[in-house]
């Protein structure tokens, strides 16, 4: 078995990325099942909202691990359902504290926030961690992602999360300490707002935007230190022999780097592959070719697999075992 | 009337609290300016989102956003007031 399939510390995480159509959902599912053969406890997750790991494993699936075979656990996460959850939960938290506050309109604030740039993003990365903070649960667990672009913003948030709360941290730090400074002259300072009253921290150890703050820059750091392991995590391309997806993999694997994210291997699906000469398709055969040979070429020193076209689709535990054990190298 | 049966040991106390309350006043003017523009700025930040400008996380916009009673009501005063910043600073810095 390839070793950056292999759980080494605790659980291992496994991305499969690649443009729409190429096959994600399908070679992951056959690594899964290929893994969970092996003896590992495995859990595929999708996490596109265009759902089709239940059809490829011809079951229903929910956004609860449910059991496939023996160490084989499949869901499906609902980004809308997540998000809706997210906001409700919110909206609740909120009116609670703003009850006394009415120069906000909250239900506009609501409306917004449901459609700002990012949320969608946002709420993968949350599911993401949910999903990482009980890792521990299994020892493997694999992600079909959403198409690349996406999944490239997702894996480069947690870095971009860190940068934005230190930020404010700094910011934060700044504010208490100025509020400190004049209540050691003054004494304690309230705040009245329409006949509450509330005393301002002037301590981190006291100040809910200050524990906030930190609690979240942890949890952040937790995500960015399993993605950034190559112990832990493993990200797997999938491609077809096309120029298009050869560009996508290539922008992908540069970001990748940048974000310091282990980059393993490249899944070459649907290669066609004939006996006899079908003057037809020549033209295809001979671009197919030339992609191969500038994988060769671009991605020195990384593991290519190469998976033929199949006469069928390969659908079911059954047909996607052999498949998974040419993914997965046994 | 009051004040002509306290001693005058006691009057000094109150003028000298006076005084000192004034020195402590404007001893901590600049710093409560520059606190209140930090409190607005901290919001404008998290509230980037709603005009349009590069925002920190959502997520950790949504988890701040409860505690910020303070923040809000500071920038939202700012803005409907339209408070003269100009203005504030010129008295601050005592230019008439």
């Amino acid at each position: 078995m390839r070793e950056f399939f292999i759980p080494k510390k605790g659980y291992r995480v496994v991305f499969f990325i690649g443009k729409g159509g190429v096959g994600k959902t399908t070679s992951s599912a056959a690594a899964a099942i290929a893994l969970a053969e092996s003896g590992y406890k495995t859990l595929i997750v999708s996490l596109d909202p265009a759902h089709n790991l239940g059809d490829v494993l011809m079951e229903k699936l929910s956004d609860e691990p449910k059991m496939i075979t023996e160490n084989l656990y499949a869901a499906e996460l609902d980004m809308e359902k997540l998000i809706k959850a997210y906001l409700k939960n919110l909206e609740e938290s909120m009116k609670h504290t703003y009850r006394y506050l009415t120069v906000i309109n909250l239900e506009k604030y609501f409306e917004v926030l449901r459609y700002s740039p990012g949320i969608e993003e946002y709420a993968t990365l949350e599911a993401i961690r949910e999903i990482l903070t009980k890792g521990d649960e299994w020892d493997i667990i694999v992600f079909d992602t959403p198409p690349t672009g996406l999944t490239l913003r997702v894996l480069a948030l947690p870095k971009i999360s860190l940068i934005w709360t230190d930020k404010l941290i700094e910011i934060r730090k700044a504010i208490l300490d100025k509020r400190a400074a004049i209540a050691n002259i003054h004494g304690e300072q309230e705040f009245v707002v329409e006949g509450e009253k509330f005393k301002l921290p002037t301590r981190e150890e006291e100040d809910a935007v200050m524990k906030e703050l930190k609690a979240y820059r942890e949890e952040v750091a937790f995500v960015e230190s399993v993605l950034t392991d190559p112990e832990k995590t493993s990200v797997v391309a999938v491609m077809n022999p096309e120029m298009l997806p050869l560009y996508e993999t290539e922008r992908a694997y540069e970001s990748l780097r940048k974000f310091r994210v282990p980059f393993n291997m490249i899944v070459m699906n649907k290669v066609l592959e004939l006996k006899d000469d079908v003057p037809e398709l020549k033209a295809k055969l001979e671009a197919q070719e030339k992609v191969l040979a500038e994988v060769e070429r671009r991605f020195k020193g990384l593991e290519i697999v190469k998976i033929p076209i199949f006469p069928e689709e390969p659908r079911g535990i059954e047909k996607l075992k052999d498949l998974g054990g040419i993914i997965v190298g046994r | 009337m009051d004040d002509k049966k306290k001693s005058p040991a006691e009057n000094l106390k109150a003028f000298l609290e006076g005084f000192f309350g004034a020195f402590k006043h404007s001893s901590t003017e600049y710093l409560e300016f520059e606190l209140r523009e930090l409190e607005n700025v901290f919001a404008l930040i998290l509230m980037g989102e709603f005009v349009g400008i590069p925002s920190p996380p959502t997520t950790l916009v949504i988890r701040l956003l409860p505690h910020m009673t303070r923040e809000l009501y500071v920038m939202q005063r700012r803005a409907v007031e339209m408070d003269d910043i100009l203005g504030e600073l010129a008295g601050l810095f005592e230019i008439t």
